[in-house]
């Protein structure tokens, strides 16, 4: 009998509890960034590819999408490009035509344009690669809202890595940057969202 | 029957000294990533079982096919990755570590030659007690989902 009292005033404590908190407890949530919503402004640029310079202009009319990597990346870059590859060969012939990749370096020291091409063909035919002066490259990955720093590590390969955005940013036919791909999103969905602006009037 | 007794304690005595954590150790699904044309440096992924009671931890990776091999793992920092090397690989007492793109994986810095789709590379784990471990790992193509490239055929 006690015991049940004891159990039942513990039930009530507990319940006044959790009112006085719904009534009262107005927690300051964290604001959540709204990260789809917040894209950069993107826009026209210029940078060298190993046949010569390439505008983003010479794309209107094609889904485009960038890619800001290094080639000295073991790990990250591969697996985005393998990624997109693969969501490129889902694609139709004439929707793959309206199509374009670019992989831009983050890493202007190292990756040279001839060095650039050879990489990024090994994954699709339809990739280009550029790369620019620092400054260029500085330019466009601020409009783009894209990260990207060197790293001195403790590793014995070659002094530095390249921390860097892992998304890829699709630019519509009209040219204006319209979305990001997260890493790692799976090629059915990278082919998805390829048509989506592929056939947006 | 002393003897016999001494004999044997001396054999399982030296049993366990023989025994090192990598009779403990299996691994799973080795492979490496064939490195684009021009790219110095590609990553090796697997899954490390520690079938033993004690902890673990890979200190050392080694292969020869390139003349660096580290242990690194990345860090997602909001969409930027982050590529650091780490000191060790913990495989927990009947756990297993998951060395895959996009987190830890086995380093290989510098190839010696460009590597072929299908090449074996063997590559030797050393773990924190001394003892070691070869596996030899596959070579295969960047894919969206490498793990099942060995299901295809």
């Amino acid at each position: 009998m006690m015991s049940q009292r004891i159990l039942l005033a513990i039930a009530m404590l507990l319940a006044a509890l959790v009112v006085g908190v719904a009534l009262f407890w107005q927690p300051e949530l964290p604001e959540r960034p709204l990260p789809k919503a917040g894209l950069a402004e993107g826009g026209d640029f210029t940078l060298q590819s190993a046949d010569g310079p390439l505008s983003l202009k010479d794309f209107r009319g094609k889904v485009v999408l960038l890619y800001f990597g290094y080639t000295y990346c073991p790990d990250i870059c591969p697996t985005s490009l393998a990624v997109t590859a693969e969501g490129l060969k889902l694609l139709a012939p004439d929707e793959l035509a309206r199509v374009a990749v670019i992989f831009i370096s983050v890493d202007p020291k190292r990756d040279t344009t001839a060095r650039l091409k050879e990489y990024v063909q090994f994954f699709h035919p339809a990739l280009r690669g550029v790369t620019g002066t620092p400054e260029a490259i500085d330019e466009v990955t601020k409009r783009y809202g894209v990260f990207y720093a060197e790293q001195k590590v403790q590793t014995a390969g070659d002094g530095y890595v390249v921390d860097h955005s892992s998304d890829t940013y699709v630019v519509a036919a009209d040219g204006r940057l319209v979305g990001r791909i997260p890493h790692a999103t799976p090629p059915e969905q990278v082919a998805e969202i390829i048509r989506k602006y592929l056939y947006q009037p | 029957m002393k003897k016999l007794s001494l004999l044997a304690t001396g054999l399982l005595f030296s049993a366990g000294v023989l025994a090192g954590a990598a009779d403990n150790i299996s691994v799973q699904d080795p492979y490496v990533r064939l490195a684009p044309p021009n790219a110095p440096a590609t990553a090796a992924f697997m899954v490390i079982k520690n079938g033993g009671d004690k902890d673990v931890k890979v200190v050392k990776a080694d292969n020869p096919a390139t003349r660096v091999t580290e242990l690194h793992t990345h860090i997602n920092d909001g969409g930027v990755m982050k590529m650091r090397p780490v000191p060790a690989i913990e495989v927990h007492a009947k756990g297993e570590a998951v060395l895959k793109p996009g987190g830890l994986h086995v380093m290989m810095i510098d190839l010696k030659a460009p590597m072929k789709e299908g090449d074996l590379v063997p590559i030797t784990l050393t773990f924190d007690d001394g003892s070691s471990k070869q596996v030899d790992a596959k070579v295969v193509k960047p894919s969206a989902a490498p793990m099942q490239m060995d299901h295809k055929h």
